[in-house]
């Protein structure tokens, strides 16, 4: 069968009413969160996961995948309505989107972000559903050294790109790493770091981590800090409709955001912070009106609103072709997928294409809703950030000491949840970014089996690490992340020896 | 030397964070082996990561004391950092807490109920009563939506055999 017959295939199986309902309240709940400040995607999928002991695996997936498109078309009514992003790849949208939306352009403004979301989200897809298949035949003959090669490249890539500073990034890496060795060695039974407890012998459970990091750290950060500052929207006049006009200067940056977005969501490039960031500046270097950029330019929000979702498809693609997630919320995901005991990888697409497909075809669907949620609905979205901030934050609180419990009615993962909430604290206090630590926490364990493994094959022989091609290719980009503060400081330095010489 | 604003409590924040790599390096060295042999020692990763972290506090404390201090999250850059208000974390702290001494004592409707009142009294709201029959309400709905219609176990605690 070749790739369009399984597409469709795969939405005859979307197409049933299950599916389509679990589909709805993904992409319902995926805008929610996506709209509500400081809640996002990989909370709500975690929130979640209890829900995969009594729900089919498509049903299950399809709604996590909706929420994940969700969120980004939510974030993006955030932005531009409150100047508070809603998720951190809208945090660029608000530049642009909240000054239109106080000259009263905010229709204007949804209404770019929407179609735009729609447009890139549709041909990220198609790209997504007829790439991975290829890249997971590629991938099969991708051995452990070379897995281990690109987990290292994912970690350095991830703790260099997020948050303020690179050496913070690696520390969350190192926690992260450090909370995935808890438990018992899979391959020899070695008790590690459980100081004696039975119940740490299973391991820290990371829906625990993922939700108490978000939920508990932020109710805990911002009650502490920023108790009072309340939501001020700002009003929007008539409807979420553009002008000729404003289509005219959106559709280009619609597609180039799009391509921009979709390859730096593939490689892991850390997220959506930057390829929004690029896209961003991309369209101000390219604009006839580059005046109006900072007052309110309709090309800021177009591209990287675009940018954003095609990064989230992009993301999709070394998730189900390789296992190998590059955000938080991917990494959310592959739990989820591990949950059901399919590891997504090479093979997937072998054991599981009905299952795969019909995901794909869903994100279609989900798209689709989205556009018809987001722009005749964007004003019942707005109500919902009239929800007192005391209600909102204490429904999150509880919701995630109960999905904690309930993933294994143990108190155990509660204990663990408190100590992450106020990790999560701490980390928001001193500046450390969270996505490295769940990306060591989940990947950790990973990283230690395909390295012995690579080691056992080759007898102990190190160099076989560095052997193939493509591990050696790795390695350089890897080498060249790590270096690049220091790279771009001795140019930057020799820059202004020059200068200096050339003005004496 | 004068630290800038913050900077102390973040100097604490990196040492514990050394001690951490510490605790790695300790558990991992008293840990008794298995008798079989194998490639790659199950110790090998924890004294990599106990090392990893423990040179990265050590390098990051240093970085602190010259003056790369954090930028809170929120914050910009420069903008003097305000306290925290530990009356306000204590008591979220203690709601989450309430939940732990609960849940499995008096069941999830009362230990939940308990904390979401504690976070609304810790966020400000100041409608006290409001607050806890609207939190009563909203559990009670959760607890019957996950136990009923998803079926998720949740203790029932005091209320067994009435809920």
């Amino acid at each position: 069968m070749n790739n369009l017959e399984s597409l469709l295939t795969g939405f005859a199986a979307a197409l049933t009413l299950t599916n389509l309902g679990f589909g709805l309240i993904g992409t319902f709940l995926g805008t929610l969160v996506g709209v509500l400040p400081g809640i996002g995607p990989a909370l709500a999928i975690a929130l979640l996961l209890p829900i995969t002991y009594t729900v089919s695996p498509a049903s299950a997936l399809i709604m996590f995948a909706s929420i994940y498109y969700g969120a980004m078309y939510g974030g993006s009514t955030t932005s531009i309505l409150l100047n508070t992003p809603g998720e951190s790849g809208s945090v660029i949208t608000a530049l642009e989107g909240n000054k239109m939306a106080r000259r009263g352009r905010a229709g204007a403004a949804l209404a770019t972000a929407a179609i735009g979301s729609f447009i890139a989200g549709t041909i990220a897809t198609l790209i997504l559903a007829f790439t991975a298949p290829s890249i997971a035949d590629l991938a099969v003959k991708v051995g452990s050294a070379d897995y281990v090669a690109l987990m290292l490249v994912a970690f350095t890539t991830v703790s260099s790109l997020l948050g303020s500073s690179q050496i913070r990034g690696f520390i969350a890496l190192s926690i992260g790493l450090a909370l995935g060795l808890v438990g018992a060695d899979l391959q020899s039974g070695l008790s590690r770091m459980t100081f004696g407890s039975d119940a740490a012998l299973e391991g820290i459970a990371t829906v625990a981590v993922i939700v108490s990091i978000f939920a508990l750290g932020e109710a805990l950060y911002l009650a502490s800090r920023f108790k009072d500052s309340g939501w001020k929207v700002l009003p929007m006049k008539g409807k979420a409709l553009m002008t000729r006009e404003d289509l005219k200067r959106s559709w280009k940056p619609w597609i180039r955001g799009t391509f921009l977005g979709f390859p730096l969501g593939v490689v892991p490039a850390g997220g959506s912070e930057v390829p929004t960031f690029l896209s961003y500046s991309l369209e101000k270097k390219l604009s006839k009106h580059p005046e109006e950029f900072g007052e309110g330019a309709i090309e800021g929000v177009a591209g990287p609103e675009a940018a954003n979702n095609a990064n989230a498809a992009g993301a999709l693609v070394p998730l189900l072709a390789l296992g190998l997630p590059t955000s938080a919320t991917a990494a959310v995901i592959l739990v989820a997928f591990q949950t059901y005991q399919i590891q997504p990888g090479p093979t997937l697409f072998l054991t599981n294409g009905a299952l795969i497909w019909t995901l794909i075809a869903s994100l279609f669907i989900g798209n689709t809703l989205l556009l018809i949620l987001n722009l005749p609905l964007v004003r019942v979205w707005v109500k919902l950030l009239q929800i007192p901030r005391p209600y909102l934050f204490a429904g999150i609180v509880t919701f995630a000491l109960m999905g904690s419990y309930a993933v294994k009615t143990s108190i155990f993962d509660v204990q663990v949840a408190i100590a992450i909430g106020v990790l999560g604290f701490l980390f928001r206090r001193f500046g450390m970014p969270i996505t490295p630590l769940i990306l060591g926490l989940i990947l950790g364990p990973n990283l230690e089996l395909q390295f012995r493994r690579a080691l056992q094959i080759s007898g102990g022989d190190y160099g076989t690490l560095w052997a193939s091609p493509l591990s050696k290719i790795l390695y350089i980009v890897l080498f060249t992340v790590l270096f690049s503060p220091l790279i771009i400081r001795f140019i930057r330095k020799i820059r202004r020896v020059r200068g200096d010489t050339s003005v004496s | 030397m004068k630290l800038p604003q913050g900077g102390k409590s973040e100097l604490t924040f990196v040492g514990s964070l050394f001690l951490l790599g510490a605790l790695v390096l300790w558990d991992t060295y008293t840990v008794e082996l298995p008798a079989f042999n194998l490639t790659i020692s199950p110790k090998a990763f924890p004294y990599g990561i106990a090392t990893l972290l423990m040179s990265l506090s050590v390098i990051l404390f240093i970085n602190v004391l010259r003056g790369d201090t954090a930028v809170p999250e929120g914050h910009i850059e420069g903008e003097p950092i305000a306290r925290s208000d530990y009356k306000a974390f204590g008591l979220v702290l203690a709601s989450l807490l309430a939940f732990l001494l609960l849940i499995e004592r008096a069941g999830f409707v009362i230990a939940a109920s308990t904390t979401f009142f504690g976070i609304t009294v810790a966020f400000g709201n100041k409608r006290h009563a409001r607050a806890a029959i609207f939190g009563v309400l909203f559990i009670t709905i959760v607890y019957l939506a996950f136990t009923q219609l998803l079926n998720v176990p949740l203790p029932a605690g005091i209320f067994k055999g009435l809920l």
